[in-house]
């Protein structure tokens, strides 16, 4: 039935087409993706992206379906600790709109505006997971006001990752578990960074701290990112630690599987893209500063995202 | 090849490509890398073996557009793959599950290459968490759909009713 054998051509086809991918490979990491590489990989997003729209359209619901029959049993035990907490909630949604009437009260009374500092925010279905890499691909691009390097997050406010890679049509987003950057943190008033690890989705938590910190602990974007906007809560602390030489180093569990999201949301930021530029000069570096308290001196660093 | 028959190859391969990036990227009990099974299956049609590689490295290379990973990546990979599939083809045309598990190991051997050669190119990504898994269930789950799919698609592409019909 197969009448071919490997003929004498193949040997040589395949060391020829082996030294072109060593080829494309180098020259690829040696552009770090960007140049005509970029281009084509925009061009190919570009083409393939409205089939993923259409597939995701109707995949999803299949996937959806599969994935409550699968885990049926812990999902009826999830709904049931949901419905708990949604009671909890509730009960602090009441509590923040007190908070809010009191505030704009006191606004009115000294006659104070809002800074205009609500971020544009665009939400994306994810349509597509590029095979082992852990990359999202959204259905908003660069004609939906997406842009390289804009931070993510999901449908909760918890942080997800940054915009990667943008065409007209749709847009690709590296989690921040599997991104290669660091990105910078505060667990209350200690800030530090957050890096990916290898063979795991816990990330390594490193921060410039006086105090120890306990397991779960919210860690939050720091006011050094120039990646994100400060404040956005990304993980929990894995692990009692203690500072050593006002450093400490621990685990971070994040609050988001990017695997399983089906929503993003796109933030516009930073807003003014000239702020953004000067602040990228002025604080991705790691640099000591020295305070004088009483007549004694301590020295710590700076941290940014990079 | 004929026109017909690389138009079929080529719509074969963008299902596979586009399923793969999205119905079975999101599924987390069955997840059988597609594209790299349909390179696979190619080795046992009568395909040219040189077009055949050509096929396995620009399939690879379109993968590795749509994707993150350092361009050329799956391209030597599914290359590779495509070769080993062409020199053990004989061996897989024994019975149907047979074919499924040459797949299978075939899959499982493309997969441990590209952690390797992805490790060496500072893909550390692809040694995340789940590695194990990926080991073991991509292996399985593309013995399944070629256990499946592999005499139907060799017909389809050979337009050869009684390719694959184990007596």
């Amino acid at each position: 039935m197969l009448s071919r054998q490997p003929g004498d051509r193949t040997l040589p086809t395949l060391i020829t087409l082996l030294v072109l991918g060593l080829l494309l490979m180098t020259f690829d990491v040696r552009s770090e993706g960007g140049g005509v590489i970029g281009v084509v990989r925009s061009g190919a997003q570009t083409i393939v992206a409205p089939m993923q729209k259409a597939a995701a359209f109707a995949v999803n619901p299949v996937v959806d379906m599969i994935d409550s029959l699968t885990n049926v049993a812990s999902l009826r035990e999830q709904n049931l600790s949901l419905q708990k907490r949604v009671a909890v909630l509730e009960a602090d949604l009441v509590a923040v709109n007190d908070d809010l009437a009191r505030l704009e009260l006191y606004e009115q009374l000294y006659a104070l505006e809002s800074t205009g500092a609500a971020l544009g925010r665009t939400v994306a279905q994810v349509i597509g997971q590029p095979a082992l890499e852990g990359a999202l691909i959204i259905d908003k691009g660069s004609s939906d006001g997406i842009a390289v390097g804009q931070p993510v997050i999901d449908p909760n406010g918890y942080v997800v990752g940054s915009v990667a890679q943008v065409t007209p049509g749709s847009a690709t987003v590296i989690p921040i578990t599997v991104g290669r950057n660091h990105l910078a943190v505060a667990v209350g008033n200690q800030t530090g960074t957050v890096v990916p690890q290898i063979d795991t989705d816990v990330m390594r938590l490193d921060l410039d701290a006086q105090e120890p910190i306990l397991a779960g602990e919210r860690v939050v974007t720091s006011s050094g990112s120039v990646r994100f906007p400060s404040g956005y809560p990304v993980g929990q602390v894995a692990a009692d630690a203690a500072p050593t030489n006002d450093f400490l180093s621990t685990e971070m569990t994040p609050y988001v599987r990017p695997d399983t999201l089906r929503v993003v949301v796109v933030l516009a930021w930073p807003p003014d893209p000239v702020t953004a530029v000067t602040d990228t000069e002025t604080t991705t570096t790691t640099s000591p500063t020295t305070t004088t308290t009483n007549g004694s001196s301590t020295t710590s660093t700076t941290a940014g995202d990079g | 090849m004929r026109l017909r028959t690389a138009l079929t190859v080529g719509l074969l391969l963008l299902v596979a490509l586009v399923l793969q990036t999205t119905l079975f990227s999101q599924l987390e009990v069955f997840t059988p890398d597609l594209v790299m099974l349909v390179v696979i299956v190619l080795g046992l049609t009568k395909i040219r073996p040189e077009l055949v590689l050509a096929i396995g490295f620009v399939s690879g290379l379109a993968v590795d557009l749509l994707g993150t990973a350092v361009l050329g990546l799956r391209a030597m990979v599914f290359t590779v793959v495509a070769f080993l599939a062409l020199r053990t083809r004989e061996r897989a045309d024994i019975g149907r599950f047979v074919t499924a598990l040459w797949a299978g190991l075939i899959t499982l051997a493309g997969i441990v290459l590209l952690i390797l050669v992805g490790t060496l190119f500072g893909q550390t990504v692809l040694l995340g968490e789940g590695v194990v898994d990926r080991l073991v269930f991509v292996p399985i789950a593309n013995l399944i759909v070629a256990w499946i799919m592999a005499p139907l698609f060799v017909r389809l592409i050979d337009r050869d009713t009684t390719a694959f019909r184990y007596a």
